[in-house]
């Protein structure tokens, strides 16, 4: 019972640590924005490994959850003969929770677990180390810049995944639900108002944001050769998901009332 | 130059280095031997200050490293160039591009003097045909002569570290990294080698220490280390007398190369 009290314990303080050395790092690399050496070439790369990178993928994914939503709405409102609602309902669902979410949950996982396994390798094989014996920084060189790609691709790809969802719906609308387009579009442009926009553009800024931080954290803190990596990318993206679900309710809960939309 | 003063060092629960007391001089040409897990890497990254002891100082140039932070440490790391393990040569970029990176973060060289400075630096270590390729397109002791190369372009180090130059490559390419070893170790520079091949240890240095369950089992030259009775010593000297290796064979019948 002593010795399991020990191991509680032990675990305990190891993940205040972890904690402690989390908050650190997105701290000192959240500054490397704000403070020389900037490295611009090394941003420039990572948001073209994971903006245009991704591009397809979101395109391709938010397209079908576009339409598979629409397909369900307009189903489920005609028996209630609401059918000309599945605009409205959409471009609600879409912009304001789906898209960020979905676009951050795929960015998780294409980009968050390339970033923890490529930090991974490079602490394993030393070059980390290298970096800090040549005296630069590995924050500023290697996290700020995935932290900086990730805060403006990351709302850069919810706004194409949104766009393409609603034509993804509009087409299931017309073509299968037949409903009017031009009604469909209409309903779109009543719900593109400041508080959903600005609800759909916050929220992948804190997603990239947590995604950036948590895998470039994983990445660093991985230990013991390929399993050790194996497990810093699973975790990376498994904590990533997780906080992005968590985030997201507790976003929309406070943007409901700040907005002021009653419940 | 390098004083570990009562150092110890765990990872976790196992525990690397026992009250570790010795001194290295900067003109010094050390090999540190032992096997595997016998804490001979964490010595070289304690002296860089990668990590920090459990207890114990370690003294640069007699000022303690082990009080001061991470921005505060890169005045003592200058003073040595390091080469990891297979070399730790950055993936995604060149050759040209590794040996050149500390020249783009503390130097304002223009593109040509950046050009013509790597390829003499590669031309010293015998590959400046590797300059356009990447690190997976090196053999393992291309990756080394590289790295080497990196490690002499980033400042002008007192003293080198070397860890495990010479694991993985066949007997030639081991001979030339050695050869490569001594050749930069001019104008009284020293270096400290990390290694578990006797073979290679007594072609480049001249003291050797050898490490057995975390403490200093070993301090002493050629001639004491070929007569050490030490079980374990001589197993690893065994490594010499191997019928095939006739290398390690000349070397014994010379009584070591003098270097």
């Amino acid at each position: 019972m002593h010795g399991r009290g020990n191991t509680i314990g032990l675990r305990l303080r190891e993940l205040i640590y972890d904690l402690q050395d989390f908050y650190l790092l997105s701290f000192r690399g959240s500054l490397g924005i704000v403070s020389k050496p900037f490295y611009f070439k090394d941003t420039i790369e990572q948001m073209d490994y994971a903006g245009a990178g991704s591009f397809l993928i979101i395109v391709l994914i938010s397209l079908f959850v576009g339409m598979a939503l629409s397909l369900q709405l307009s189903a489920e409102l005609s028996t209630l003969g609401l059918k000309m609602y599945t605009g409205k309902v959409v471009g609600i669902s879409i912009i304001r929770e789906l898209g960020p979410v979905v676009v951050a949950v795929v960015y998780a996982g294409r980009v968050g677990s390339g970033i923890a396994s490529e930090l991974g390798s490079m602490v394993l094989g030393h070059q980390v180390d290298t970096l800090r014996v040549f005296g630069v920084d590995p924050t500023k060189k290697l996290v700020t810049p995935r932290i900086v790609s990730a805060l403006l691709m990351v709302p850069v790809l919810t706004i194409i995944g949104d766009a393409v969802s609603l034509l993804g719906g509009y087409y299931i609308a017309v073509n299968v639900g037949h409903q009017s387009g031009t009604f469909y579009w209409s309903s779109i442009r009543e719900v593109l108002n400041f508080e959903n926009v600005f609800t759909g553009i916050l929220k992948p800024f804190v997603f990239g944001y947590l995604i950036a931080c948590i895998c470039c954290f994983m990445g660093l803190s991985a230990r013991g050769g390929s399993v050790g990596m194996r497990q810093s990318t699973t975790r990376a993206v498994v904590f990533s998901m997780i906080f992005i679900v968590i985030t997201d309710f507790v976003l929309t809960r406070a943007l409901l009332y700040i907005l002021g939309f009653s419940i | 130059m390098i004083e570990f003063d009562h150092v110890s060092f765990s990872y976790g629960a196992k525990r690397v280095l026992k009250e570790l007391n010795f001194s290295i001089g900067p003109a010094e040409r050390v090999a540190i031997l032992g096997g595997s897990g016998d804490g001979k890497t964490t010595i070289l990254k304690i002296i860089l200050g990668l990590i920090k002891p459990d207890s114990g100082r370690v003294l640069i140039d007699g000022e303690d490293i082990t009080t001061r932070d991470e921005d505060d440490l890169r005045e003592a790391r200058m003073k040595f160039s390091m080469v990891f393990q297979e070399g730790a040569l950055f993936d995604s970029l060149t050759v040209k591009e590794n040996v050149a990176f500390c020249l783009r973060e503390y130097t304002h060289l223009s593109e040509e003097e950046i050009e013509e400075k790597v390829r003499g630096i590669l031309s010293t270590v015998g590959v400046e045909s590797a300059m356009r390729l990447m690190p997976e397109e090196l053999s393992g002791g291309m990756h080394r002569r590289v790295a080497l190369a990196r490690s002499l372009v980033a400042f002008d180090p007192k003293m080198f570290l070397y860890d495990e130059p010479t694991t993985g490559l066949d007997p030639i390419n081991a001979d030339n990294i050695c050869r490569l070893i001594i050749d930069l170790a001019h104008n009284g520079k020293g270096f400290i080698v990390v290694t578990h091949k006797v073979i290679d240890a007594l072609k480049v240095a001249k003291r050797f220490l050898f490490l057995k369950n975390g403490t200093l089992f070993f301090d002493g030259g050629r001639d004491e280390l070929m007569t050490a009775a030490d079980p374990d010593i001589r197993l690893f000297i065994s490594e010499l007398s191997c019928g095939t290796d006739t290398q390690g064979a000349g070397i014994l019948s010379q009584g070591g190369r003098n270097v």
